[in-house]
């Protein structure tokens, strides 16, 4: 290896480095927050508790957030799928006049702030009498939830060989055959992408869940926002690291189930 | 490859399904519903662990809270003949803003509420609408272990020894912050809305440290971050008997109020059980449970506090006259003015 390559190689090792670093020390100083017995964040830590954690799993009140959130953000991946999906082989397949002003409408929640979406599906199911059900939180957050799972199955789509349908077609299989056999199964990175974001997006949701959710049933974002208010103590890094083992858990099944390489081609 | 199957059966029951789920709620219907607002924290763990399950026993009624701050927004997008809440618990700045829309009453029935005849008189005062039923004294957390004396007026702040290591908060967004600015208006100039003294006497106050929320200066009091800052009793109190080195220290001109006040919106339809649930946060067992569960002081004349409680709370008739309360009404209809003016002075 010469000498000036070698140098390049350590440049870029050190920048890499640097990177993951800068990604993961936020999680490291979090873990350090939650095994800190002391109530407030103090480095260096004065020794290993789990006395967060405990109260955390021990208090009703996160328990129940944490499983509405889990719930509302599981519909909402099934729906932001579906929805996403269907909608992404509308655009590229349809041939729809205007398909483009509709990709721009499907993405155009990413665009608004966050808080006035939550405000303004917040006034109209209260002028439509609504009031404020768990399934309106579901629409909620399935609206900014889409654009991801469009977004991705899109890009699926962008180099979709449709010769392969085609082939299937001529062979005899009815269309909803080669939807489930053929475009499906080719299309499914991308729609598990989306699918992860959509789960993300939801499950850490707080601007729309400030207005949306149900009365004496807050999801857990709006329970740590409120919770801060008034005890900031490591209760919260605790729960930080639940949502965050949470996160994992989600990547790391997905690659049992459809191997996470199938992504990285995307 | 799975073979996906999608029959009539399936499709109707998946949609009875879910019919049942969005309908479920219709079981509770002909039980009475009271929509009011709540905190987070051990407040909310008291209050919905305990006082709301009395209540809703008591009244054979289902009581639901919002905790999902900011309410006064989401009352305000709501129609006056069907709020969002029936009862509005916040704090009363909030309340007062709320009043001059009319989404709250000015003044609450002492014949429908009958403990609101128990309450010392600041409770229900011209710088109230509705009532307030707890109260925190805003005065000075600061720390024991560093060779400080007491503090014993609110000037002490600007003691140049604090410089960079006194605390108080990001005035537009917090109370407390807003109180100090007035309180800084009575000490240094002619009183509570002296703007042009409270601004002259922020500028003297820098470096300090700014927070948003209490819970952040009291952490910050905890780690040394500041060693004084702006506080209420209560969010020193709380660590009693977890040997923490800082202390609680009320001026000798007087603490702030932080009332937290309760109030009925005009348009209810359930105004018979507002009344009632506002009567019962009066009542003396329910103001002892929350004063003793969050250290607040009662408003109730009746409540007798356990020992360690009554020697530091606000209950009696001498304690409760070195409550400073300010005219929110007065504030509010200038904030934006003054938001510009500090902002402007604490960037600077």
């Amino acid at each position: 290896m010469s000498k000036r390559f070698g140098g390049a190689h350590a440049a870029y090792l050190t920048l890499n480095g640097a990177i993951v670093a800068f990604l993961l020390l936020p999680i490291a100083i979090v873990l350090v927050f939650a095994l800190n017995p002391t109530p407030y964040i103090a480095f260096p830590p004065v020794g290993v508790t789990l006395r967060w954690f405990v109260k955390f799993f021990s208090s009703p009140e996160f328990m129940n957030a944490l499983w509405l959130s889990i719930y509302v953000a599981v519909i909402v991946v099934i729906l932001s799928t579906v929805i996403g999906a269907l909608c992404a082989l509308a655009i590229a397949r349809g041939n729809l006049p205007g398909f483009r002003l509709l990709t721009t409408v499907f993405l155009s929640p990413l665009m608004l702030p966050a808080i006035l979406t939550g405000l303004a599906l917040f006034q109209l199911f209260m002028l439509a009498g609504l009031g404020r059900p768990v399934w309106g939180l579901v629409v909620g957050h399935t609206l900014v939830a889409v654009p991801y799972v469009l977004r991705t199955t899109l890009a699926v789509l962008q180099n979709f060989d449709r010769r392969v349908e085609e082939a299937a077609a001529m062979l005899g299989a009815s269309p909803s055959r080669v939807f489930f056999e053929v475009t499906l199964p080719l299309i499914r990175p991308g729609v598990i992408a989306g699918g992860i974001f959509a789960f993300i997006v939801s499950f850490d949701q707080l601007p729309i869940s400030l207005f949306l959710v149900v009365p004496s049933g807050e999801t857990l974002p709006v329970v740590l926002l409120n919770y801060i208010r008034f005890d900031l103590d490591g209760a919260i890094a605790a729960a930080s690291m639940v949502s965050i083992v949470l996160a994992l858990t989600a990547v790391l099944l997905l690659e049992r189930i459809i191997g996470l390489r199938a992504y990285v081609r995307l | 490859m799975t073979k996906w199957t999608f029959s009539r059966r399936t499709f109707l029951q998946g949609t009875a399904a879910a019919a049942a789920t969005i309908a479920a709620p219709a079981v509770h219907a002909q039980t009475p519903v009271l929509k009011t607002t709540a905190w987070g924290g051990k407040w909310g763990e008291v209050l919905k662990g305990q006082v709301i399950p009395a209540f809703e026993k008591e009244h054979k009624c289902k009581v639901e809270t919002d905790s999902a701050f900011p309410y006064y927004p989401k009352l305000q997008a709501t129609p006056k003949n069907a709020p969002l809440y029936d009862v509005l618990h916040t704090n009363t700045s909030e309340q007062w803003q709320a009043v001059v829309e009319g989404l709250v009453e000015p003044k609450l029935s002492a014949k429908d509420i009958p403990n609101l005849a128990d309450l010392y008189p600041y409770a229900t005062s011209d710088k109230i609408c509705g009532v307030s039923a707890f109260t925190s004294a805003i005065g000075f957390g600061y720390r024991t272990d560093k060779g400080l004396s007491e503090p014993k007026s609110w000037k002490d702040l600007a003691d140049p020894k604090f410089a960079g290591a006194r605390g108080s908060y990001i005035i537009p967004v917090n109370s407390l912050g807003q109180m100090h600015l007035m309180m800084l208006g009575k000490i240094y100039g002619k009183g509570l809305t002296d703007l042009d003294a409270a601004y002259k006497a922020l500028e003297q106050l820098k470096p300090i440290k700014m927070y948003d929320f209490t819970g952040g200066m009291e952490k910050a009091l905890l780690s040394a971050e500041v060693n004084i800052g702006v506080l209420h009793d209560s969010g020193i109190y709380r660590y009693d008997g977890q040997n923490q080195p800082i202390a609680f220290a009320a001026p000798s001109e007087g603490v702030l109020s932080l009332e937290q006040v309760w109030n009925i919106t005009p348009g209810t339809k359930m105004r018979e059980l507002a009344n009632q649930y506002i009567n019962f946060i009066l009542s003396p067992d329910v103001q002892k449970t929350l004063c003793e569960a969050v250290w607040y002081s009662p408003s109730n004349k009746k409540v007798k506090l356990g020992a360690n409680y009554d020697a530091k709370l606000y209950n009696t008739e001498a304690k409760v006259a070195q409550l400073i309360q300010v005219d929110w009404k007065w504030y509010n209809e200038r904030k934006d003015d003054i938001d510009a003016r500090v902002t402007r002075i604490l960037r600077g």
